[in-house]
């Protein structure tokens, strides 16, 4: 990866050439673009570049790997400036080396073409005559777009956009309510929010809190679109089937307001991470649809003192719930102090859902999230709002905060002992490719599921021994021998569950598969 | 005995096959009356991963019944 990078200070292109040295590549060619003196006539003495950083990187570094597909090259890599140039200096950096040099020149021209075209980056020109002006850069010539259909003498029908000018946002409709007006505006620009989960809920969360002009928006997501995921998930098109949500979220944002800057994580959040991450914003919205991390997410809000907007859904109803530790609002274990199991508690999978469900319940985190930044009214007392949307009610259900938590030691305390499980099990969760690698990597392997399930699916071709999950603890002393030993079963919960038990008898040496053999067939088919 | 107004959220109303209904009951406390209902409608969920809330008011499952509660039953759910 990083194959694109925005560079603050002077381009080093030696470096960058040695990088791309390849055993197998016969050729390499680079492309320099510099600073020139003029433009469309004008004296320039220097210019500026200003760039949206996140985005630019995510969409430089596809572009480079479009250009490794496209032409078969060996290696491809490029650098673009921002801040202040003079005359000469070089602006962008594209290299490319291939085993023949045909390759290698299509893949820098298709490169530097895509940059330009698509990169969101901005060019502020200085004149000889003392006067500034903004330049977009793109709509450029790409001949890569005439290299196909045959006809490369005839395709020379430019795209005919004037060049767009900067965008500027335009939020007149919502700085008009009185209790918005300028000041809201600039409460709202400076805002950071974070958003759990770009699908159901996440969708108009995502779109309401960029068009509103929150000033950073952190996207947290590490799944891929999937078809089944459209009917409701109204951020993505059919176009995007199998591509990385959060990426297509930022594009998203950045279509929709230039401005706002966007934080992508393409990883979920863990135990080990989402305090000091809810610290680094004023709100996070919870739009996932998973169980362990709604908990997370409000153990991670009670720790970090950064109110937290929950919602779920289910069928044709949802749930809503603010968690504001610095207000004294009860947490999501205030109400459920244990995570129930999967099983207990239904999904879009295997319950189903109509698409505008988590469109409403997502519209409303969205509005809770603008009350919260705008300091609106909105009911103080701690609720749990029930939407069913069968019967278009709301009901609001008062929590006592004296219950829950607080008769345990408070929300603080159950967080970080929860967090504390839960970071003990991600130490003891060990995720692999195959279970080759993970005999590779010095590991013996413990099947611990029932014979029957081990008749119907063998462990392929790697030494195991049988231990049934429910005998483990007579085996604990055959496994306090020297070595490492890797517990498997079907979904990594039986596992984990054996380890949990074989550490609480103090055997060290034991670790459980995460997700079990269903994500190494996940891995494998994917 | 008491008259009350039940309603059903997630699981429990797919469950029961209804989102409301009114019971007649002779079962003194919350958790009583959720026994049994879960053995009337075959709830797969035990009270303990539920919340309960009469009046609009969450409740401790030990509280008594009156005639008149509107009691409401709310797994949670984790859709999106
Ligand atoms: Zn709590």
């Amino acid at each position: 990866m990083k194959r694109f990078a925005i560079a603050t200070t002077a381009i080093d292109p030696a470096a960058l050439r040695e990088g791309l040295r390849d055993p197998g590549a016969g050729g390499f060619c680079a492309f320099e673009g510099w600073v020139r003196n003029s433009n469309e006539g004008r004296e320039v003495d220097g210019l500026e570049y200003e760039a949206y950083v996140e985005l630019a990187i995510a969409e430089g570094e596809r572009i480079a790997e479009e250009a490794i597909a496209r032409y078969g090259v060996s290696a491809a890599h490029c650098v673009h400036r921002t801040g202040d140039l003079k005359i000469g200096d070089m602006a962008v950096w594209v290299g490319a080396s291939a085993p023949h040099r045909d390759e290698a020149f299509r893949a820098c021209r298709y490169i530097i073409d895509e940059i330009k075209h698509r990169l969101p980056i901005w060019k502020k020109e200085h004149y000889v005559t003392g006067e500034t002006s903004w330049v977009a850069c793109s709509h450029t010539y790409r001949e890569h777009e005439h290299e196909e259909g045959g006809h490369p003498h005839h395709g020379h029908a430019h795209h005919g956009h004037a060049p767009a000018a900067p965008f500027m946002p335009d939020y007149s409709r919502q700085m008009r309510l009185s209790e918005v007006g300028e000041a809201g505006q600039a409460r709202l620009a400076a805002a950071r929010v974070l958003v759990i989960g770009a699908g159901g809920l996440g969708s108009p969360v995502i779109a309401y809190l960029a068009g509103a002009g929150v000033g950073t928006l952190g996207l947290v997501d590490g799944d891929r679109v999937d078809a089944s995921n459209l009917h409701r998930q109204t951020l993505y098109d059919a176009r995007d089937i199998g591509k990385p949500k959060v990426e297509l979220a930022a594009r998203r944002v950045a279509a929709i307001n230039p401005s706002v800057q966007v934080r992508a994580f393409a990883e979920p959040l863990h135990a080990g991470n989402v305090v000091e991450t809810f610290a680094q914003f004023d709100l996070v919205l919870e739009c996932t649809d998973d169980m362990r991390s709604r908990y997370l997410s409000s153990d991670g809000a009670v720790l970090s003192g950064t109110p937290l907007v929950l919602a779920s859904v289910y069928q044709y109803e949802g749930q809503l719930q603010v968690v504001d530790p610095k207000a004294g609002l009860p947490c999501l274990r205030c109400l459920w102090p244990q995570e129930p199991s999967p099983e207990a508690v239904g999904s879009c999978v295997l319950s189903g859902v109509l698409g505008p469900v988590p469109g409403v319940l997502g519209a409303m985190q969205a509005m809770e999230a603008l009350k919260i930044l705008l300091d609106l009214p909105r009911p103080k007392n701690a609720t749990l709002a029930l939407v069913n949307l069968l019967d278009n009610t709301i009901q609001h259900l008062g929590m006592d905060t004296t219950a829950g938590c607080a008769a345990h030691g408070g929300c603080t305390h159950q967080a970080r002992a929860a967090l504390r499980r839960a970071q003990d099990q991600r130490e003891m969760d060990l995720s692999f490719h195959s279970l080759a690698e993970a005999v590779a990597a010095g590991f013996q392997l413990v099947d611990v599921r029932e014979a029957n399930e081990i008749a119907a699916l063998p462990l392929p071709g790697v030494p195991s021994r049988h231990v049934p999950s429910g005998e483990i603890a007579v085996h604990a002393q055959v496994l306090r021998n020297e070595g490492r030993y890797l517990l498997i079963c079907a979904s990594g919960r039986r596992s984990a569950h054996a380890v949990q038990r074989l550490r609480a008898e103090g055997v060290e040496n034991v670790y459980s598969l995460a997700g079990g053999l269903a994500a190494l067939s996940l891995r494998k088919a994917s | 005995m008491a008259l009350v107004n039940l309603q059903y959220y997630a699981q429990l109303r797919e469950q029961a096959g209804t989102g409301s209904e009114q019971v007649l009951t002779g079962a003194a406390s919350l958790r009583d009356l959720y026994e049994e209902l879960r053995a009337r409608h075959g709830f797969s969920l035990d009270a303990a991963s539920l919340k309960v809330a009469v009046n609009t008011q969450f409740c401790a499952w030990d509280r008594l019944l009156r005639d008149g509660d509107t009691v409401v039953f709310i797994p949670p759910v984790a859709g999106g």
